[in-house]
C-alpha cells in the first residue's frame, strides 16, 4: 500500500487521479425493486449500507440487515478477496442485481456520498479505528464487539462518535431482547432491592494477545492484503495462521486482550445496563479462583465468575439485590428469586441471541437520529469495565479507577497499559 | 535464539510456560553456573524482566520478535534509561511501530525528545508515525516543529501534524490550524486541517477554554469545508455557546442540508441533558422546539414539514421522558385533536405516552375510542405507559359507570398497567358482553391474586365461547407463575387437575410444570404413575426439563419402578441431564452418576454419564470412573475416562 492514510479521507487522491482500480465493481443496474415499483420501500426512505471485514459473524450480521425491507446494501469491503466476491454474492443474490460494489480498501467505500451507515464486522484490530474513520466521514456505524482495544481509545472512540454526530451501535444484541431487557430493567429499578452484586460470565480470565509469528512468502496484496489486515497493529511478518485468526488478533490491542474482552462485551455490558449505565467500577482485583471481582463506586459489585450458573445458555447474567435475584442466559430464559418480580409481566423467551432487533433499532435511529441501545456510551463503560479487569488480570494485583479522569490512581504501570501506539499511519 | 517454529512468543500461555522454564533453569543453576549464563545471553523478553535485560535485547543482535516484545515490556517497565535503546528503531520500518509503543508510554521529557529528534531525520509514513505520538502524549513543546509540519510537501505529513496540534490543543495550537485553514492548498488538505481544528476546539472547550473554542469553530464554519466538517463545527459551536447557541441550534433544524438537519436533531436530542445538565438550557430548549414545531404545524400543508414536525415532537418526548413541564404537556395535548394531520397525531399521542402524567389520561382516553384504529391503539399504548400511582386511581376511577364503550378499553388498561384492582375487575366477569367478559379475563392475568385463581380455572376449563377459553387459558399461565405462594398456587391447580375435563388436564399439568416448587413436583410424581398415558407422556416431559435438581429422585423412581412405565428412559435422561447440568456438590452428582451406572441399559446413557464425570473432576467422579472401569463392556471408556480425571485432580509432578 503506498501512501496509506490514516488521517485524510481518500476522496482527496481520488480526485486526485489516483481512482483506478478503485471500485473494483461499479454499480450496475438497480432493478425496479429498489426503485419503488413494486410496492417495495422507495430509496428515498432506503437506508443504503456498506459492509467491511464480512466474515462468518458479518455475514450474519449481514442478513439481518438484508431482512429490512428499507436497507440497500450498495457496497462491500474487504482485504480478502475470495471474501469480498462471497460477500458480493450474497448481497447481490438478495437484491437481485449485480450492483454491489466491492473494495479492499475500506476508505474507498467511506468516501462514496451515497452510504448512510457501515456494518464493520472486521477483526476487533479494527473495530476501534475503522468505527472512528466511518463517522469522521459521515457514516452511521454498527460495529461488532468488542469495539475497542484499550482505555484511551474507548474514550477517544465515545467522544467522536459524539463529535460527528454518529448513531453508533454496538454489536450487544442482547440489549433488545426482551428477557435480558426485562432482568435488567428489575435491577435497574430497584425490584431487586438495593443492588449488592451483577455477575457476568467472562469465558476466559487470562491475558492474551496475538504475537509475532515465523515469516512466510507473502500473498499478493491484490488476494490478501496483509498490511491493511494488520492496520493499526505493530507490524510483523506475514503469517497464514495471523491472517487466519482475524477474530482474536490483536483482541484487546497490547497485553491484555483475552476473554474477559471477548465475552464481557456483551456480558459486562448487560451488568451496565442493570446498573443504569452508570460509569464503570473504581475497584478490580485479580482472579481468585475462578472469580474476578470489580467494586463500583457505590458499593455495588460487579463480579466476573467462570462457574455456578443456572444452566441457561451462553452469555449468563445475574443480578442480587437486597429484595431478590435474576437470573438470565442466551436459552431465552429466566430464573427469577420469586415469581412475584414479574408483577404480572409477559416476558416474551427468544432464544439463541437474534440480532436481528438490534439491527432495527439502529436502523430506526438512523432515520431518527435517536441513541440504539448499544449507543456509545454505553458501550464505553462496558469496555472501560472490561479492559480496567484486564489489566488487574496482567498485573497480577488490583488497580484503581479514577472516574474523574479515566485513570489509575497512584499506579504508573496500569496507566502505561491505558493505552497504545498505534502502527503508523493510522491515526484518529 | 533457536524458537520452536510456530510458536507466539506474545501468546500468555507461552509466557507462562516460558516463565516457569526460566524459574526451573534457575533452580537447576543452583548446581550449573553455565545454564544460568546461556538463559542470560539469549532469554526472550518475559513481563518479568528487568529494564537491563530488556536493554540488553534491545542493543543486541537478536531475533527482531525479540526486540518487538522487549519495546511492549518496555512501554510498561521501561524508564528513561530504555530511551536510547528504543529510539534508534524509530528508523527500522518494521520495529518503529513497537518501538512507538515504548516511546508513547514512558514517562519524561527523554522519551518526547526522541520523538521530537526523530522528526528531523525521518520522512513519509514513518514520520506521520512520529508525529502522532507526539500528539498522543499532548507534547505542548512539540507546537513549534508542528507547525513546520503543516505545510509539509507530503500531504500525509501535513495532516499528521494538524491532528496532533488538534490533539495537543493549547491555544497557540488552535491559532496555528485556524491560520493552516486559511492557506490550504486543496480541499483534502482542508478537510484534514478543519477535522483537527474541530477536535482542537473541543478540547479547548473541555479545558473550560470556551470562548477560544467558539472562535476556533467559527473559523471552520466559515471555510470552504465539506458538510460533516461543517455540522460538526455546528454541533461543537451550539454546545459550547449554550443558551446563546440555541439560535443557531433552530436555524440548523430548518436547513435543508440533510447532513446539517441532522446534525441539529441529534444534538437536540441532548443539550441541556445528561452529565451537563442546565434546567434552564433544557427550558430554552423545549421551547425553542415547541415552535419549530409549532411552525411546522403552520405549513403543515405540503413539503416535509410534517416529517420533520413528527421527528421533533420524538425530540421533545426524549428530552422530557419522565415528567415533562406543563407547557411541553399542553403543547402536546393541543396536537392530539382531529384536524391535526393522522402522524403528528400519533407522535403527540406517543410523546404525551413517554412524558405525560395523570392528567393527560382524559384526553388520551378520548382518542383511545377514536374511530381510527391506529389512533386508538397507540392511544391505549401511551396511557398504559403513562407513569405513577395517580394514573391507576383514575382509571379504577372511570371503571365506575363506563359505557359500553369505553369500558372494555379501561378494563384492558388495568391488565396492561397490573393495577391490583381485583374486586372491581370480578364482577365484570360475569358481564353480559362477551367483549367485556374477555377483556376481563385477560386483565385478570397479570392481576388476580390466589385466593381468587379459581375464576381464571373456571373460565378455562369451562369456557363460556371458545374466544374466552383461550383467553383464560393464558391467564391462568400468565397468573400462576407469577404467585409468590408456589406450592399454594400448585396445590390449588393439583386440585382442579382432578376434577378437570379430560381435554384441559394436560393443559393445567403444563402450567404446574411451569409454577415449579415442591407440590408440582409431588403433583407430576403422582401424574406420571397415574396409568393415564396421556398424562403421564406429559408429566415426564415437563420433568425432563425441569428447571432445579428436586425432580431428580421423581424421575430416578420412574426410571427404576417395576414393571415400569413407557417412558423409563426418558426419566433415566431426565435424570443424567440434572447431573450434567446443575450445580451440585461433587459427592452428589457422583453418586447419581453411580446410580445411573446400576440402572442403565443403554451404552448412550452409560457413555453420558461418563462424560460427566470428566466434565466434573474431583476425588468422587474418580471414584465412580474406577468402579465403571470394572463394568464388562465399559473397561476401556471408563479407564480412559478416569486416567482423564485423574491427570486433573492430581497434580504433577514437578521436575527437579
Amino acid at each position: 500500500m503506498s501512501r496509506a492514510s490514516g488521517s485524510a479521507t481518500r476522496r482527496g487522491f481520488l480526485r486526485g487521479g489516483l481512482a483506478a482500480g478503485a471500485a473494483v465493481a461499479a454499480p450496475t443496474i438497480i432493478p425496479s425493486s429498489a426503485l419503488g415499483l413494486d410496492g417495495a420501500v422507495p430509496p428515498s426512505e432506503r437506508i443504503v449500507v456498506g459492509g467491511i471485514g464480512i466474515g462468518r459473524r458479518g455475514e450474519y450480521d449481514l442478513g439481518c440487515f438484508l431482512q429490512q425491507a428499507d436497507v440497500q446494501f450498495a457496497a462491500v469491503c474487504d482485504v480478502k478477496e475470495k471474501r469480498r466476491n462471497h460477500v458480493k454474492g450474497v448481497i447481490d443474490k438478495h437484491h437481485g442485481s449485480a450492483a454491489c460494489a466491492t473494495y479492499k480498501d475500506f476508505r474507498e467505500l467511506l468516501d462514496r456520498d451515497d452510504l448512510d451507515a457501515v456494518l464493520i464486522a472486521t477483526g476487533p484490530n479494527w473495530h476501534g479505528l475503522m468505527a472512528m474513520l466511518a463517522a469522521r466521514a459521515g457514516k452511521d456505524v454498527y460495529c461488532e464487539k468488542p469495539c475497542t482495544k484499550n482505555i484511551a481509545e474507548t474514550l477517544v472512540h465515545r467522544d467522536t462518535m459524539n463529535r460527528c454526530g454518529t448513531v453508533f451501535q454496538a454489536g450487544t444484541q442482547r440489549r433488545n431482547l426482551p428477557h435480558f431487557a426485562f432482568a435488567c430493567e428489575l435491577a435497574r429499578t430497584g425490584r431487586l432491592g438495593t443492588l449488592k452484586r451483577v455477575y457476568a460470565h467472562p469465558a476466559g480470565m487470562k491475558a492474551a494477545t496475538s504475537g509475532w509469528l515465523p515469516e512466510e512468502p507473502a500473498p499478493d496484496s491484490k488476494i490478501d492484503d496483509w498490511d491493511m489486515y494488520l492496520g493499526p497493529a505493530a507490524w510483523r511478518p506475514f503469517n497464514a495462521r495471523t491472517l487466519a485468526d482475524g477474530f482474536n488478533f490483536e483482541k484487546g490491542g497490547g497485553m491484555v486482550g483475552g476473554g474477559v474482552l471477548e465475552w464481557g462485551s456483551h456480558c459486562v455490558d448487560l451488568c451496565q445496563w442493570a446498573v443504569n449505565d452508570c460509569p464503570p467500577p473504581v475497584e478490580y482485583a485479580p482472579p481468585k479462583g475462578d472469580e474476578l471481582v470489580c467494586r463500583y463506586d457505590n458499593g455495588c459489585e460487579l463480579v466476573f465468575r467462570e462457574k455456578g450458573w443456572i444452566p441457561l445458555g451462553s452469555c449468563p447474567v445475574r443480578f442480587e439485590g437486597t429484595d431478590g435475584w435474576v437470573e438470565a442466559g442466551d436459552s431465552g430464559k429466566m430464573v427469577l428469586s420469586s415469581p412475584e418480580l414479574l408483577a404480572g409481566r409477559k416476558v416474551e423467551e427468544i432464544g439463541g441471541y437474534p440480532a436481528t432487533f438490534h439491527v432495527r433499532d439502529f436502523l430506526d435511529c438512523v432515520k431518527t437520529r435517536g441513541k440504539p441501545k448499544g449507543n456509545a456510551e454505553a458501550a464505553c463503560n462496558a469496555h472501560l469495565a472490561c479492559h480496567a479487569a484486564n489489566i488487574a488480570i496482567y498485573l497480577g494485583r488490583p488497580v484503581k479507577l479514577d472516574l474523574a479522569t479515566t485513570t489509575f490512581i497512584d499506579d504508573e504501570a496500569a496507566n502505561r497499559l491505558r493505552s497504545e501506539a498505534r502502527r503508523e499511519p493510522w491515526q484518529a | 535464539m533457536n524458537r520452536t517454529k510456530g510458536m507466539n512468543p506474545m501468546d500468555h500461555t507461552n509466557h507462562d510456560t516460558r516463565v516457569l522454564t526460566s524459574i526451573r533453569l534457575i533452580r537447576l543453576a543452583v548446581a550449573t553456573t553455565v545454564v544460568m549464563i546461556a538463559v542470560g545471553a539469549h532469554a526472550a523478553p518475559t513481563p518479568t524482566s528487568t529494564e537491563a535485560e530488556l536493554i540488553a535485547i534491545l542493543q543486541g543482535d537478536g531475533p527482531e520478535a525479540d526486540k518487538a516484545l522487549a519495546c511492549k515490556f518496555a512501554a510498561v517497565n521501561g524508564s528513561r534509561a530504555a530511551v536510547p535503546a528504543v529510539a534508534p528503531l524509530l528508523r527500522n520500518p518494521r520495529l518503529a511501530s513497537w518501538a512507538r509503543i515504548a516511546l508513547e508510554a514512558i514517562p519524561g521529557d527523554e522519551a518526547a525528545a526522541a520523538l521530537r529528534e526523530a522528526t528531523g531525520t525521518l520522512d513519509s509514513r514513518l514520520l506521520t508515525g512520529v508525529i502522532a505520538s507526539l500528539g498522543v502524549r499532548g507534547d505542548a513543546a512539540a507546537v513549534p516543529l508542528l507547525a513546520g509540519k503543516l505545510a509539509a510537501e507530503d500531504a500525509e505529513v501535513a495532516a499528521a501534524a494538524a491532528w496532533s496540534l488538534g490533539r495537543i490543543a493549547t491555544p497557540e495550537a488552535g491559532l496555528l490550524l485556524a491560520g493552516a485553514l486559511e492557506k490550504a492548498a486543496s480541499p483534502a488538505r482542508l478537510d484534514a486541517v478543519a477535522e483537527a481544528a474541530v477536535l482542537c476546539a473541543a478540547n479547548l472547550h473541555a479545558a473550560g477554554k470556551g470562548e477560544e473554542a467558539v472562535a476556533l469553530y467559527g473559523v471552520v464554519r466559515a471555510a470552504d469545508v465539506s458538510e460533516q466538517r461543517r455540522a460538526e463545527a455546528i454541533r461543537g459551536t451550539i454546545i459550547a455557546k449554550g443558551r446563546e447557541g440555541i439560535p443557531l441550534l433552530v436555524e440548523t433544524l430548518a436547513s435543508p442540508t440533510k447532513r446539517l438537519a441532522n446534525m441539529a436533531v441529534f444534538t437536540a436530542r441532548d443539550l441541556g441533558r445528561g452529565d451537563a445538565a442546565d434546567a434552564t438550557l433544557a427550558a430554552e430548549v423545549d421551547s425553542a422546539l415547541l415552535k419549530v414545531i409549532d411552525g411546522a404545524i403552520d405549513a403543515a400543508s405540503g413539503g416535509n414539514a410534517v416529517p420533520r414536525a413528527v421527528l421533533l415532537i420524538d425530540v421533545l418526548a426524549e428530552r422530557n421522558a419522565g415528567g415533562a413541564r406543563e407547557p411541553v404537556v399542553a403543547a402536546l395535548t393541543r396536537m392530539l385533536s382531529a384536524p391535526n394531520p393522522k402522524p403528528l397525531r400519533l407522535a403527540a399521542i406517543e410523546a404525551l405516552g413517554r412524558a405525560g402524567d395523570a392528567a393527560v389520561v382524559g384526553p388520551l382516553l378520548i382518542a383511545a375510542a377514536d374511530e381510527d384504529p391506529g389512533i386508538a391503539d397507540t392511544a391505549r399504548a401511551a396511557v398504559a405507559s403513562l407513569p405513577g400511582a395517580a394514573v391507576d386511581r383514575e382509571i379504577v376511577a372511570r371503571l365506575q359507570g363506563a359505557d359500553a364503550k369505553i369500558l372494555p378499553v379501561l378494563v384492558e388498561l388495568v391488565g396492561r398497567r397490573r393495577i391490583a384492582a381485583v374486586a372491581a375487575l370480578l364482577p365484570l366477569a360475569s358481564h353480559p358482553e362477551e367483549k367485556v367478559r374477555t377483556a376481563t379475563i385477560v386483565a385478570l392475568g397479570p392481576t388476580v391474586d390466589l385466593a381468587n385463581l379459581d375464576v381464571l380455572v373456571a373460565a378455562a376449563t369451562a369456557p363460556k365461547s371458545p374466544g374466552e377459553g383461550e383467553a383464560a387459558r393464558t391467564a391462568v399461565r400468565e397468573a400462576s407463575v407469577r404467585m409468590p405462594d408456589r406450592d399454594g398456587c400448585a396445590g390449588k391447580l393439583a386440585t382442579a387437575l382432578e376434577k378437570a375435563p379430560a381435554e384441559a388436564k394436560v393443559m393445567l399439568l403444563d402450567v404446574i410444570g411451569e409454577v415449579g416448587g415442591t407440590k408440582a413436583v409431588e403433583t407430576m410424581a403422582t401424574v406420571a404413575r397415574s396409568g393415564d398415558e396421556a398424562l403421564e407422556d406429559a408429566a415426564t416431559r415437563l420433568l425432563g426439563k425441569w428447571m432445579t435438581a428436586d425432580a431428580a429422585p421423581v424421575l430416578l423412581g420412574l426410571a427404576t419402578a417395576e414393571p415400569g412405565g413407557k417412558f423409563k428412559t426418558r426419566a433415566l435422561r431426565g435424570y443424567i441431564r440434572i447431573a450434567r447440568q446443575f450445580v451440585l456438590p461433587d459427592g452428589e452428582r457422583a453418586e447419581m452418576c453411580r446410580k445411573v451406572l446400576a440402572v442403565a441399559q443403554e451404552d448412550a446413557d452409560r457413555k453420558a454419564v461418563l462424560e460427566i464425570l470428566v466434565r466434573y473432576p474431583s476425588g468422587a467422579t474418580l471414584a465412580v470412573a474406577e468402579e465403571a472401569a470394572k463394568m464388562p463392556g465399559l473397561e476401556a471408556e471408563a479407564t480412559k475416562a478416569a486416567n482423564e480425571i485423574r491427570a486433573k485432580v492430581q497434580p504433577a509432578k514437578k521436575a527437579g
